[in-house]
């Protein structure tokens, strides 16, 4: 993008939620770094949407704090950008793409916008088909769509709440690459979740690992693997092969480097 | 290959339809003409086509049929603006929801027609009592479209327009008005036939003299004339038929984009 966007931070401090008697969220506390990738992963149920709520302003915590770039939010902060799992409802089939992408900009003077438009269908790989319906077009490009409608705003940092769980796999590994692509080029801070553990290993610099609800982190992970990350040849590296087993094994609770009955008591108990 | 259920080409839709609508008058008129059935004042369909050509060429009656539909089209007209705004508003607010639903349900039942005479007594013979009458049977369809539409708005194109820092009017303008629009055009699409056949019961009613519902009570006060009646009616029925058509046209133009809508 043209103007130097400088990534944001993004803290959570004790963060707590209880629905009456049901408390979702016990406390999570952890950091997502600026400019890095950072996937919160977690077994179903384990109160991601609703953390990704409170994150982005729209809920309030029960206790706990977030802190966007040092300030405690209080609503949606400047500078968040979000694509949300269901392209077929976040996007609005009344508007033609070009006005969907343009949406968040109506402050912005005509031209400036339309520029900015076209510069995010670009980067997403659509240019050309901004005079389209959303509903003319296939799951992926209308993903497309959606994350161009966030670039267009020049975020600082991009929350995703499981933005691939309704496309198919080949195009969800176009869509994992696009993203790369996008952080890299753009050094934004990004914050994806979701609940495939190759996905995880696949996108981040760190994992943050949930576990059952009521959640808690259950470890932060660190990935070291070479960028830019290759569809094949980073999946075969002996590093993501180890990371993931890892992963699946704290998200089953499965103690590590078991002996081979430990384990399968383990998977039969899980 | 042949498909277990293959569409039939426009084509063949028309001729089957006028196949069918043939195929009914000729049966009437054979029916009557043998005396299968019998009475006084039996309408012939082929006397009622003759007299309704006539009818369409006969200035007195078309001023009566451009009366009628002023006076539809008016009412309509009212009955959207208030159905649209009330209907709207108590589905995006849950206070007005409160605060108007009981006279709504009350309202409701009332059936329009009987109102009419009252509207009659207290604004004098005009077209307006009557528009007002039309008005009372067509807003119900409206609100009720628009009260559901406004409320099953899609939380998450709420929400996707809230993290991007929309106001709640905006989000009112913006996402949950043209979310609605489609149904809310569906509630007038429905009312719009219900307001043709009050508009001319009223007239029937009232016997002021005014529109097809004045002409054809006047047309009926002579035995002679029953074809005329036949005639006027049947161009009722037709009037209807271009209503929804034109309903139906405008509906896909300006609204094609609703199988987009997530259901």
């Amino acid at each position: 993008m043209t103007d130097n966007q400088i990534p944001a931070e993004l803290v959570m401090t004790g963060i707590a939620k209880v629905y009456g008697t049901n408390r979702a969220i016990d406390d999570i506390s952890a950091t997502v770094p600026a400019g890095q990738v950072t996937v919160i992963v977690g077994p179903s149920g384990a109160g991601k949407t609703t953390l990704l709520r409170i994150i982005c302003g729209l809920d309030a915590p029960t206790s706990g704090q977030v802190h966007f770039d040092g300030a405690p939010i209080d609503g949606v902060p400047d500078g968040l950008a979000m694509v949300f799992q269901d392209y077929s409802r976040s996007l609005f089939p009344w508007l033609r793409v070009e006005a969907n992408v343009g949406f968040p900009l109506r402050r912005i003077d005509k031209k400036l916008r339309r520029s900015r438009v076209m510069e995010a269908l670009e980067a997403v790989g659509l240019a050309g088909k901004e005079h389209l319906y959303p509903w003319e077009m296939s799951g992926g490009m209308q993903q497309r769509v959606a994350i161009a409608r966030a670039l267009a705003c020049h975020p600082r940092l991009l929350v995703m709440d499981e933005p691939y769980a309704s496309v198919d796999a080949q195009t969800r590994a176009e869509l994992e690459d696009l993203l790369l692509t996008i952080q890299a080029t753009m050094k934004i801070t990004v914050l994806v979740v979701t609940h495939d553990i190759d996905e995880s290993v696949y996108l981040a610099d760190n994992i943050i690992v949930l576990s059952k609800a009521p959640s808690r982190v259950s470890e932060e992970i660190p990935v070291r693997l070479a960028r830019p990350r290759d569809q094949i040849t980073t999946k075969e590296d002996a590093e993501f092969i180890r990371l993931r087993a890892h992963v699946l094994r704290l998200l089953r609770n499965i103690p590590e480097a078991p002996t081979g009955a430990g384990s399968l008591a383990a998977k039969v108990t899980a | 290959m042949k498909l277990i259920s293959e569409p039939l080409s426009l084509l063949k839709r028309i001729v089957l339809g006028v196949i069918g609508t043939l195929g009914i008058g000729l049966i009437l008129e054979v029916l009557i003409r043998t005396r299968v059935i019998s009475g006084a004042g039996l309408p012939l369909p082929s006397a009622v086509v003759r007299q309704g050509y006539h009818l369409l060429g006969n200035t007195a009656f078309l001023t009566q049929v451009f009366y009628t539909l002023r006076e539809w089209m008016l009412g309509l007209l009212i009955a959207s603006v208030v159905g649209v705004i009330l209907g709207g508003l108590m589905g995006a607010i849950p206070t007005v929801f409160t605060m108007f639903s009981l006279p709504v349900e009350v309202l409701r039942p009332l059936p329009a027609i009987a109102i009419g005479p009252l509207l009659l007594l207290l604004l004098g013979t005009s077209m307006l009592p009557m528009s007002l009458t039309v008005a009372a049977a067509c807003v119900w369809p409206i609100l009720f479209n628009a009260m559901y539409a406004m409320r099953s708005v899609d939380p998450v194109a709420v929400q996707t327009a809230k993290t991007m820092h929309v106001s709640p009017l905006g989000i009112m303008a913006r996402v949950r008005l043209p979310a609605s629009l489609p149904f809310m055009f569906t509630g007038i699409r429905v009312s719009a036939s219900i307001g043709l056949i009050v508009a001319v019961s009223v007239e029937l009613l009232l016997g002021s003299g005014g529109g097809i519902g004045g002409y054809i009570l006047l047309a009926s006060t002579s035995a002679s004339n029953l074809d005329v009646v036949y005639a006027a009616t049947a161009v009722t029925g037709l009037l209807g038929v271009l209503v929804s058509g034109l309903f139906a046209l405008a509906d896909r133009a300006a609204f094609g984009w609703k199988k987009g809508l997530a259901q």
